[in-house]
């Protein structure tokens, strides 16, 4: 008996490693993909580093950054939200409009407010009424680009005054109140994610929706508050974007959907909910970042450039899940 | 004869048909078989029987060549398996049934039957060949579900029969069958004896792991148990007895002693009156009693789990009467509603209906109040680890488990997490049903004993169990269920499983044939 045990042990030492080694690869090999990104892009061109370029780079992906924190809770809940690229629009159109009129706090205010209220109406449909959220959110986008498209006559609304732009453009000792906002907004998601009791119950519905039920949780509430975050999200995010561009139209960027997705789910977030973190979306974001990045720094041509992004996309994803299996199954 | 001729001559070259010569198997941080002996004689039925972890699973898995040993060989017919080479794995004519099905559910009967192995005839399949073999088969095993059935709509005991066809048609010589009787009733689980014989007859050589005993001792030739990766003794089954499995799986006995009755002297906890489940479940009425263990006997699709659920709030069109510590209340609508009242399911599918697997121990034992251990809206780390700790210990769960995902954890772990998360919401009745499906003894009797310790200090416990040896151990009452309708309630201590049975088969009747309903 005594025997047995201290062998047990002696494994124990010999093998501790090996029995982290799949956590260590989950956890490094997205963070090791980024650095090495970095360094290729920095070594290329130095300028990358530099204030200006990463100020600059936070502004520009502010929008999909933020939307992205909120699509991290959707999916973690095991939702999906494909209805974001129209809700962007939608929210960038009402906050030029109203912005044309009023002062930009309430052009704003009324984007998030519209954001929140479709988010509400996904998470309702989804968590309530219990449609499949790709079907329920691929139909709801359809009628938010209709009501875009009605409202804009399928013209860009232009607003003008320097006030408008303050959100999107304006800038603290150099640094851009979008990129400040972007991070906020990943700070504080990510703690309340990870430290907080609804947090808890996101991993916990999302892991098993029939056992969160079962524990006495009000799984259905927690549902729909993601969709209701995600909508809060974009509306800022559409907001931004109107900010920056001083003007919005019912077709703003429908591909910024793709980004959104990638940044989460580069980071290791998994689709099938329940697993991943806000700090991942972060790295996501990183990496989505740096390639496009490096791409005008680095002088790609275009042709190389969707070829180049899809590999290091899939890559990213085979080292994160396909490496930790292979160790794991061994 | 349903074989082909060259199974028959394949099986004649050897009276071994497999065997295992100091294999050894080190996992991170497990050393999960040391220098394991092993011989599986042909046309025989050996059981294997051991604590979860003892290494059974290891041991088919190299069997069944989805693991590599890193020591020492395996023979199958005499010849050396070839671990790196596939193809030679598949001819060596083993084939595993696990407890986890590997049938498609959405192919039908036919196609499931001959997956991976289509007769075919030119480019096409041979759909005709099918059939015939198909029906052959099916006649052979006693088996009586129409090729073109969805697998999905078949039972559990089918979709099993199923599997072992395939293993057959493919002419496998050697079968593994892993807790193959977990999931059946009674008069399923003496379908699986026959073919087994019939198996047997046909010179197949069966390994058959239960956790039940008495199965193993019934239906093996040969029994060996295996305890802490080490294969500690092989005899025919006519020299083992219970006792002398369970101290060799287990190296020491303990047992429960058997509580003193003291029904009668009890405080109501729960009064039930006229609980009805439309189609399903009607004319429940008993009392509950403080710190009471009140047993529900009845067989599969009896409606004892149904019972439970209407209790946990589950059922929403349940209609009946209830009564909490004598206050009448209205009889709970959804399961918010019944834990409100200190009423608390452990349901039977633990790993879909109990646990976030993905998430850790200690996430899973505070999972039914997340508020517990927080500090406001937030989590307080110190605070959760405080709890589980203290949960842990009384659920003899080891606290350095605690970061582990529920995944990896054993059956009686996990189960153990399903109870602590009970335990830290402190129920007033505790609904149990099939607590110990797939749960090796150990673990099985440290379940027992935390759910013994805390009826001891008033709460009450409703356990449901196809094990009726179980039932009676650790009731003090138990209610006898029929076709949805209760038809007796008994002592605890003044029964034995022969009677309730007797009482269960008189409202039954005969044996229902095995059909496709589950």
């Amino acid at each position: 008996m005594n025997i047995a045990h201290t062998m047990t042990e002696g494994q124990t030492t010999t093998h501790a490693w090996q029995a982290r080694l799949p956590g260590l690869i989950g956890v490094y090999g997205i963070i090791a993909t980024l650095v090495i990104l970095l360094s290729v892009v920095a070594i290329g061109n130095p300028a990358f580093l530099s204030a200006q370029n990463l100020f600059n780079m936070s502004s520009q992906w502010a929008p999909a950054g933020i939307m992205a924190v909120g699509m991290t809770f959707v999916i973690l809940t095991g939702g999906f939200d494909l209805s974001l690229a129209s809700g962007y629009s939608l929210c960038a159109v009402i906050a030029a409009y109203v912005g044309q009129a009023h002062a930009p706090s309430v052009a704003f205010a009324a984007a998030i407010a519209v954001g929140l209220a479709f988010g509400l109406v996904n998470g309702v449909l989804v968590a309530v009424v219990r449609i499949n959220p790709f079907i329920t959110t691929v139909g709801s986008g359809f009628i938010i680009t209709g009501v875009a498209l009605v409202m804009t006559k399928n013209a860009a609304f232009l607003v003008d005054g320097t006030e408008f732009g303050v959100l999107g453009a304006g800038r603290w000792m150099g640094i851009p109140y979008s990129g400040m906002l972007l991070v906020v907004f990943l700070v504080v998601f990510g703690l309340i994610l990870a430290r907080t009791i609804y947090g808890e119950a996101i991993y916990a519905v999302g892991g098993n929706y029939e056992a969160s039920r079962l524990s006495g949780m009000r799984v259905r509430a927690v549902v729909a508050s993601s969709y209701v975050l995600l909508g809060g999200c974009v509306g800022l995010a559409g907001s931004i974007t109107a900010s920056q561009l001083s003007s919005a139209q019912a077709n703003l960027d429908p591909g910024i959907i793709f980004d959104v997705l990638t940044i989460v789910v580069v980071g290791g977030t998994s689709l099938s909910g329940g697993t991943g973190a806000m700090w991942r979306t972060a790295v996501g974001l990183g990496i989505i970042a740096t390639i496009s990045n490096g791409f005008v720094l680095l002088d790609i041509s275009p042709y190389y450039q969707s070829i180049i992004k899809g590999s290091i996309i899939v890559a990213a994803l085979a080292l994160d899940t396909g490496l930790s299996r292979l160790v794991r199954a061994k | 004869m349903v074989e082909s001729q060259a199974a028959a001559t394949r099986r004649q070259e050897s009276s071994v048909a497999v065997r295992v010569r100091k294999v050894t198997k080190a996992y991170p941080g497990v050393q999960a078989l040391r220098s394991v002996d092993f011989e599986l004689r042909t046309a025989e039925v050996h059981g294997l029987v051991g604590a979860n972890g003892a290494g059974k699973s290891t041991l088919i898995r190299m069997l069944s060549g989805a693991s590599v040993p890193d020591s020492g060989s395996i023979e199958v017919q005499g010849t050396a398996m070839r671990f790196e080479d596939p193809r030679a794995l598949r001819r060596n004519g083993i084939a595993a049934i696990y407890q986890e099905l590997t049938i498609v559910p959405e192919m039908t009967a036919l196609s499931n039957a001959f997956l991976g192995a289509v007769p075919s005839r030119g480019l096409f399949t041979d759909r005709r060949k099918m059939t015939r073999r198909f029906e052959e088969l099916s006649e052979w095993m006693g088996f009586k579900v129409p090729p073109d059935a969805k697998a999905g709509s078949l039972s559990v005991a089918n979709l099993q029969m199923l599997e072992i066809m395939r293993a057959v048609q493919a002419d496998r010589d050697v079968l593994i069958m892993d807790e193959p009787t977990a999931p059946l009733g009674p008069f399923e689980r003496s379908r699986l004896y026959d073919l087994i014989a019939r198996l047997k007859q046909s010179r197949v050589s069966i390994i058959f792991i239960s956790h039940d005993l008495g199965e193993v001792l019934r239906l093996c030739d040969r029994v060996s148990v295996m305890r802490d990766g080490q294969l500690i003794d092989t005899r025919p089954a006519e020299l083992w007895n219970k006792d002398s499995l369970v101290q060799s799986m287990l190296g020491e006995v303990r047992t429960l002693p058997l509580r003193e009755a003291q029904a009668g002297t009890r405080r109501s906890r729960l009064r039930v009156n006229k609980l009805a489940l439309l189609g399903k479940v009607s004319g429940i009425s008993f009392d509950l009693g403080e710190g009471e263990v009140l047993g529900i006997a009845g067989l599969v699709g009896s409606g004892r789990t149904e019972v439970l659920r209407c209790l946990a709030g589950i059922e929403e069109t349940a209609v009946g009467h209830m009564s909490i510590d004598g206050a009448d209340c209205t009889w709970p609508q959804n399961v918010r509603e019944a834990i409100r009242r200190g009423i608390m399911l452990a349901p039977e599918d633990r790993k879909q209906q109990g646990l976030v697997l993905k998430r850790s121990a200690l996430s899973n034992l505070l999972l039914g109040n997340l508020r517990g251990a927080g500090i406001g809206p937030f989590l307080s780390r110190r605070k959760r680890l405080d709890s589980a700790t203290k949960l842990s210990k009384q659920l003899g769960f080891d606290p350095a488990r605690l970061d582990t995902p529920a995944l990896n954890l054993s059956g009686g772990n996990q189960q153990k997490l399903v109870l602590g998360k009970w335990l830290y919401c402190r129920p007033r009745v505790l609904l149990l049903d099939e607590p110990t499906r797939g749960i090796d003894l150990k673990a099985k009797r440290e379940i027992f004993q935390t759910v013994r310790d805390l009826s001891d200090q008033g709460m009450s416990v409703i356990l449901v169990s196809s094990d009726l040896e179980e039932v009676v151990e650790y009731s003090d009452r138990i209610l006898v269920m029929a076709r949805g309708k209760q038809i007796g309630l008994i002592e605890g201590h003044q029964t034995s499983v022969e009677a309730i049975l007797n009482m269960i088969f008189e409202v039954e009747g005969r044996p229902p044939s095995a059909g496709t309903q589950s």
